[in-house]
């Protein structure tokens, strides 16, 4: 994918061993990141978020549906990421399918809890309008423009932006009839709910090459990379998912020592973002 | 339904002959050659070329000129309603094969002979004209990555509804079932170099809608190039020319 000479990944592992990276960057650094709300009008609510050359789009889509007869006090939530040939020839085609499967896959499982909804980012039983009857179904959709690396973090930072920017409309449910009837309701066009988004994890990405590890790697870091490891942390400072890429194997006590620093980097991060979402929504509100 | 009120104006508050608001972004996509935002109304794409560069499949290289392809994609959020269809379905097939046919038409492939060049079209938003918007994106995408060409390619359509001409048709109205006429034309050359039109027209009538699209892709084409310009202005000044 990447094609460098040996000079060049020299040069590369050379630096993050010094903790001086290609861009003046160092080990634990982020790249400047920018956000975008309100991008996609025809959407409940979408983000697009920045990160050097990486460039996501995330969208949310409400619509209303039925809960699943297993768990009727809760609405679902689905994640898909696309990634666009704009990104990379590479993605041509069905070329792109893998990668995007695996970013869905690693999204839900650090965004969505486990089977049972426990430890969601967003509450699944806000989502229910009638117990058993009606419910909001999330459609999160990911779309990668531009890869630059570390595009999980991106997308991840993009959902969370997006998840903000959600206005679900208010629903008034008729009166009911009788109780084996699907209940008659209204959408309101005026009023809209915001969702809690405070408690949605970011995620940090530690990819490690040769004897260290580094947060938001380039591209051409990551071709360089030995395995990498995905934590999603929330505010609180919890482990909420975990996902190991790469073949070559770690040390138990390694992930451990790599757990502490993504809890340490993701106060920096959530605080970072939480800024930058609140600046886009101000100024999409004034334009 | 009426698209055109007594008062002469469309649904959304356009006269017959107006067109929607024009914005364009160059180089939007760090990692590509060449790359581009289009955005006509509510319908917004990004367009980016990656090439001239070795051709990836030896059996599709041609000896005397540049090998050109083209894909475009539509997110799933794009539309209204949110949209589950799989890849290379057959719309998008067809509109990769227009695209891709009026690129090459403009493109001086004999200069690039056995290279290869991609432009590959994303569909943000759809709003109607999404092929007119495509190919006006990838005009600026390729212009950006200094590909040669005859012409800049230009491209608006322009539909008839309620015995009114139209220009640039939004979704609403493309959907009424009415003629729409897509034309893509070379403006310095005068030359045309796309044409479709569905649903019946009388031929006189046809001649004032094809001209009205015409007039669209011209006020385009003014557009793109001063865009163009400003990019290239903007280019010179980081160079302290």
């Amino acid at each position: 994918m990447v094609g460098l000479s040996v000079g060049e990944k020299h040069f590369i592992q050379g630096g993050i061993a010094q903790d001086l990276r290609s861009d003046g960057r160092k080990r634990l650094t982020y790249r400047p990141i920018y956000v975008e709300t309100g991008v996609i009008p025809q959407a409940h609510g979408s983000a697009r978020v920045r990160l050097g050359a990486t460039d996501v789009i995330a969208s949310v889509k409400a619509e209303l549906g039925k809960p699943s007869a297993l768990q009727p006090d809760k609405g679902k939530i689905a994640i898909y990421v696309d990634c666009s040939p704009t990104a990379a020839p590479m993605f041509e085609g069905r070329g792109g399918e893998e990668l995007s499967t695996e970013l869905s896959v690693a999204l839900q499982r650090c965004l969505l809890g486990g089977k049972s909804g426990a430890g969601a980012g967003i509450d699944p039983t806000s989502l229910v309008v009638v117990e058993g009857k009606v419910c909001w179904d999330l459609y999160i959709d990911g779309l990668v423009i531009s890869s630059d690396g570390n595009l999980l973090d991106a997308l991840a930072a993009a959902i969370k932006a997006a998840l903000s920017n959600t206005g679900i409309p208010k629903v008034d449910v008729a009166v009911e009839t009788r109780s084996d009837e699907q209940p008659e309701v209204n959408i309101s066009d005026e009023e809209f709910l915001q969702f809690d988004t405070s408690g949605i994890p970011v995620i940090v990405t530690l990819t490690k090459v040769g004897r260290h590890y580094i947060v938001d790697a380039t591209s051409e870091e990551e071709s360089q990379m030995s395995s990498a490891v995905s934590i999603s942390v929330n505010r609180k400072g919890h482990i909420c998912g975990l996902t190991k890429r790469g073949g070559v194997g770690l040390d138990p006590s390694i992930i451990l020592d790599m757990i502490s620093v993504a809890k340490h980097v993701s106060e920096q991060l959530i605080n970072k973002l939480d800024s930058e979402i609140a600046a886009a929504e101000a100024s999409e509100e004034e334009s | 339904m009426e698209y055109v009120s007594p008062e002469g104006l469309r649904l959304d508050g356009r006269r017959p002959m107006e067109m929607r608001q024009l914005r364009a972004e160059i180089g939007t996509v760090a990692k590509a050659n060449g790359s581009a935002v289009f955005e006509m109304g509510n319908t917004k794409v990004i367009a980016a070329v990656y090439g001239p560069r070795e051709v990836q499949n030896r059996s599709q290289q041609i000896n005397d000129q540049a090998l050109v392809r083209c894909e475009y994609s539509m997110a799933n959020f794009s539309t209204g309603d949110r949209m589950r269809k799989p890849k290379g379905d057959r719309r998008s097939t067809e509109i990769s094969l227009v695209i891709r046919q009026t690129m090459e038409a403009c493109i001086l492939t004999h200069l690039m002979p056995r290279s290869q060049i991609d432009i590959f079209v994303q569909v943000l938003q759809a709003d109607g004209g999404t092929r007119s918007a495509c190919i006006n994106a990838a005009t600026l995408a390729l212009a950006d990555a200094g590909i040669p060409m005859r012409d800049i390619v230009t491209s608006c359509s322009a539909g008839y509804l309620n015995s009114t001409p139209l220009l640039d048709l939004n979704y609403i109205e493309d959907s009424a079932g009415g003629p729409d006429v897509t034309v893509g034309i070379l403006p310095k050359l005068d030359k045309v170099t796309l044409l479709q039109m569905d649903a019946k027209l009388p031929v006189d009538i046809f001649e004032t809608v094809m001209g009205l699209a015409i007039e669209g892709c011209k006020a385009i084409a003014n557009y793109i190039r001063e865009v163009l310009l400003e990019n290239t202005k903007q280019l010179e000044y980081r160079r302290g020319l």
